[in-house]
C-alpha cells in the first residue's frame, strides 16, 4: 500500500476489454492509486507520450494500435526524453515463448490476466519501486 | 596423292617381281633338264607344275603379307579408337615397311577426325549441362544461396534476391552472416553446423526447421526451413550451399497460437478472469454483511470459479507439453513461504467441501530451484485430487522435509478412499482415472500426467503411495538451488531452463 507522504502514483490502463479495465481501475483506485482508462490504441499511445505516468498496463490487444506497436515506440531508444513509466504488459493470450521474451526485453513485466485477481494486481504494483 | 602413286608402282614392282621370278625359275629349270638329258618330258612338266606350284605359294604368301600392312595398319588405328575394342593395340608405323606413308598421313587424319567429333560432342554437353544448370538455379522458386570456403555468396539466384530484398548483385561477395541474420530454435545452428563439418567432413547435409530472419524495417519477421549441402572438395570452391523453404505464414500462425486448444482455452480465461474479479469485488464489499448462508454460497461461487480456472489452466499446459512449449524457469526459492501461499489459496476450495488443509514444514529446508507459477499447478492438482478423493474424511494433510538425499520432498496425505494397486502404475498417465471412481467423482486424468511433467522438469520424482480404504500419499521431491546451479554448470548451461522433456540448452527459445 501507498504510504501517504508520498505523491499518489498515476497509472494509465490501456485496456479495451470495458469489464477487465473496470475491475482494475476499481482495485487500483481503492489502492491509492490515481487511475486513466482508455481502450484505444493510437489515443493511448498520445496520452503515454504527453502525460507522464508511473505505471503503464498494457493489453497486447487494442484497437488502431497493437499493444506491441506501443511497447515498441513508447521505448524506442532515439526517444528524447525516454518514458519514464514502468511498462506492465497485461494479456491473457498465449504467446511462443520467444515472442514473449522479445516482449519481456521491452517491458517492465508481463502478467497473465488469468493468472491474478485484480487486488492480486494491486499487491504486484505495490512492490514495483 | 603422291604417296598413293608410289605406293601403286611399289605394289605393280612387287607383282612383276614375283611373276617374273616364278616364270624364270620355271623356264630355267626347264630348260636345263631338256639340255642335261633324256629325262621323260611328262615328268619334267609335272615336276615343274609342282615347283612353280610351290614357288607360287612361298611368293603369293610373303607379298599378300607385305601389301596388306598397311592396310592392317589401318584396321588396327581405326579399331583403336573405338572404345569398344580396347584389345587392339595402338600399330607401329614406324617399323611398316610397305605403305609407311599412305598410313601414317591417313592414320594422322583419322586421329584428328576423332580428336574433333569427341570435342564437339564434350562442348555441346558441357555446354548442354550450364545451360540446365542455369536454368535450374536461376528459375528455381526456392531461394539459393552458394557459399565458398570463406563464407562468401558466389550465387544467389533471383528468388533468393526477393525473399530478402535484396539485389542480386549486392548479395554476391558479401559474408553469408551479414545479410541473412538467421536465429535457430536450438544452439545447433548453421554456423555451428558448418564450423564442425568443416573440420570433420567431406560432404554434409542438414536440414533445420522454424528459422527466423529479420531481412528489413517494417517487414515481418521471416520464418522458414532451411537445407543445406556441404561439399569441401568441390574444385572451383563453391563449397556451400542453402535452399530456404519459405513457412512465414504458417508458423507465424503457430506463433499466434499453440493451437486450436491454446485458442479456445483463451476464450475461456477471459470471462472466468472477468467472474473472479467480480467475485473478489463481492468479497471484499459484502464479507460480513452478509448472513452465513449466503456467505457460504458466495465462498462456494469463488471456489469453483478458481477451480475451474485451474481446470482451464491444466487443459492449456498439458498442451504445451505435448507440443514441447512448457518452458520452465527455475530460480530460487523459500519453499515454506510458496507452500503456503498455495495452500492459502487453496483453503477456500477445501473450506467449501468441508475439507480442512493442515500444514507441516520442517525447519532449515534449503532455498530450492523452482518455477514458482507451475510448482502451484503440482500443488493445486494433488491438493484437488486429495480434496476429491477424500470422501468422508475430513482433513488433508501437507508437509514437506528434508530427505536423506538432501533433496526437499512434500507430501500431500488424504484419508479417502485409496487408489487400488493395480491401478496405481497408470495413474500418471495423461486421460487415466480409476474406473471405480469415474462415476463418482469429476476430473479430466489430466492434473497427474501435467504434475509429473512439471516436477520431472524440475529434476525431481514425483510418487504415490496408497491403500484402498486408508486414503493415498502422493510426494514429490525438488532440487536444492544450490545443487541444481552446479549440475547446470557442469553441462555447460548458464541458465536454469526446462523443458517439460528436459532440458532446454538455452535460455530463449530462438537464440542466435
Amino acid at each position: 500500500m501507498q504510504e501517504t507522504n508520498q505523491p499518489t502514483r498515476k497509472v494509465l490502463c490501456i485496456e479495451d476489454e470495458h469489464f477487465i479495465s473496470e475491475l482494475y481501475a476499481r482495485a487500483l483506485s481503492k489502492g491509492g492509486y490515481e487511475v486513466t482508462v482508455i481502450a484505444d490504441g493510437s489515443q493511448a499511445l498520445t496520452e503515454a507520450e504527453t502525460n507522464a505516468y508511473d505505471i503503464i498496463l498494457l493489453d497486447l490487444m487494442v484497437p488502431n494500435l497493437t499493444g506491441i506497436e506501443i511497447l515498441r515506440k513508447l521505448r524506442d531508444p532515439a526517444r528524447v526524453p525516454p518514458i519514464k513509466a514502468k511498462i506492465l504488459i497485461i494479456t491473457n493470450l498465449e504467446q511462443r515463448e520467444d515472442v514473449r521474451a522479445d516482449i519481456e526485453k521491452q517491458a517492465d513485466g508481463y502478467l497473465v490476466k488469468a493468472e491474478l485477481t485484480p487486488h492480486e494486481l494491486v499487491t504486484f504494483i505495490d512492490n514495483i519501486k | 596423292m603422291d604417296y598413293l602413286q608410289k605406293l601403286t608402282q611399289q605394289a605393280k614392282l612387287n607383282l612383276f617381281v614375283s611373276l617374273m621370278v616364278t616364270n624364270v625359275t620355271v623356264i630355267g629349270l626347264f630348260f636345263v633338264a631338256l639340255k642335261l638329258g633324256n629325262f621323260n618330258l611328262y615328268i619334267v612338266v609335272g615336276i615343274l607344275i609342282v615347283i612353280s606350284i610351290i614357288v607360287s605359294l612361298i611368293i603369293s604368301s610373303l607379298l599378300g603379307k607385305f601389301l596388306m600392312q598397311p592396310l592392317t595398319a589401318l584396321w588396327q588405328v581405326v579399331f583403336h579408337l573405338t572404345p569398344e575394342a580396347d584389345s587392339v593395340t595402338k600399330p607401329d608405323i614406324e617399323s611398316l615397311t610397305f605403305g609407311k606413308d599412305l598410313v601414317s598421313n591417313l592414320s594422322g587424319h583419322i586421329y584428328q577426325l576423332i580428336s574433333a567429333a569427341d570435342k564437339a560432342s564434350q562442348e555441346s554437353s558441357a555446354k548442354a549441362k550450364e545451360l540446365t544448370l542455369n536454368f535450374v538455379a536461376q528459375n528455381l522458386p526456392l531461394p539459393l544461396f552458394v557459399l565458398d570456403a570463406e563464407e562468401t555468396i558466389r550465387f544467389a539466384n533471383p528468388a533468393a534476391a526477393d525473399y530478402i530484398g535484396i539485389a542480386v548483385k549486392d548479395l554476391i561477395g558479401k559474408n553469408v552472416y551479414m545479410v541473412l541474420d538467421m536465429a535457430f530454435a536450438s544452439e545447433d545452428t548453421f554456423d555451428n553446423w558448418l564450423k564442425t563439418v568443416k573440420t570433420t567432413a567431406a560432404t554434409a547435409s542438414k536440414a533445420w526447421e522454424r528459422v527466423r530472419m529479420d531481412v528489413r524495417d517494417n517487414h515481418p519477421t521471416l520464418l522458414f526451413d532451411l537445407a543445406a549441402y556441404y561439399n569441401r572438395a568441390n574444385p572451383d570452391g563453391h563449397e556451400t550451399m542453402m535452399l530456404l523453404f519459405d513457412h512465414t505464414k504458417q508458423y507465424s500462425q503457430d506463433d499466434q497460437a499453440i493451437s486450436f486448444v491454446a485458442l479456445s482455452v483463451h476464450e475461456l480465461r477471459t470471462p472466468l478472469t472477468l467472474l473472479r474479479g467480480y467475485i473478489e469485488v463481492f468479497q471484499e464489499e459484502l464479507s460480513g454483511k452478509l448472513d452465513p448462508e449466503l456467505q457460504s454460497f458466495m465462498e462456494k461461487m469463488q471456489a469453483q470459479a478458481e477451480q475451474l480456472m485451474a481446470f482451464v489452466n491444466n487443459i492449456l499446459n498439458v498442451a504445451r507439453v505435448d507440443d514441447d512449449q512448457l518452458e520452465l524457469k527455475l530460480e530460487k526459492g523459500d519453499w515454506p513461504a510458496i507452500l503456503n501461499l498455495s495452500i492459502e489459496n487453496l483453503s477456500l476450495r477445501a473450506k467449501v467441501r468441508g475439507i480442512s488443509l493442515e500444514l507441516s514444514v520442517t525447519d532449515g529446508l534449503p532455498v530450492v530451484g523452482v518455477d514458482q507459477i507451475s510448482i502451484q499447478e503440482v500443488i493445486n492438482n494433488l491438493v484437488d485430487n486429495a480434496i476429491k478423493y477424500s470422501a468422508d474424511s475430513k482433513v488433508i494433510k501437507i508437509s514437506s522435509h528434508l530427505t536423506n538425499d538432501g533433496l526437499v520432498e512434500t507430501t500431500v496425505q488424504d484419508f479417502g478412499r485409496g487408489i487400488p494397486t493395480a491401478v496405481l502404475p497408470n495413474l500418471f498417465t495423461k486421460f487415466y482415472r480409476d474406473h471405480h471412481n469415474r462415476s463418482q467423482v469429476g476430473g479430466t486424468g489430466l492434473g497427474l500426467y501435467l504434475s509429473k511433467a512439471i516436477i520431472t522438469a524440475h529434476g525431481g520424482n514425483l510418487w504415490v503411495r496408497s491403500k484402498e480404504g486408508e486414503g493415498s500419499t502422493f510426494g514429490f521431491t525438488l532440487q536444492p538451488y544450490d545443487r541444481l546451479s552446479q549440475e547446470a554448470k557442469a553441462s555447460g548451461d548458464n541458465e536454469m531452463v526446462r523443458g517439460a522433456h528436459g532440458w532446454i540448452k538455452n535460455h530463449s527459445l530462438y537464440r542466435r
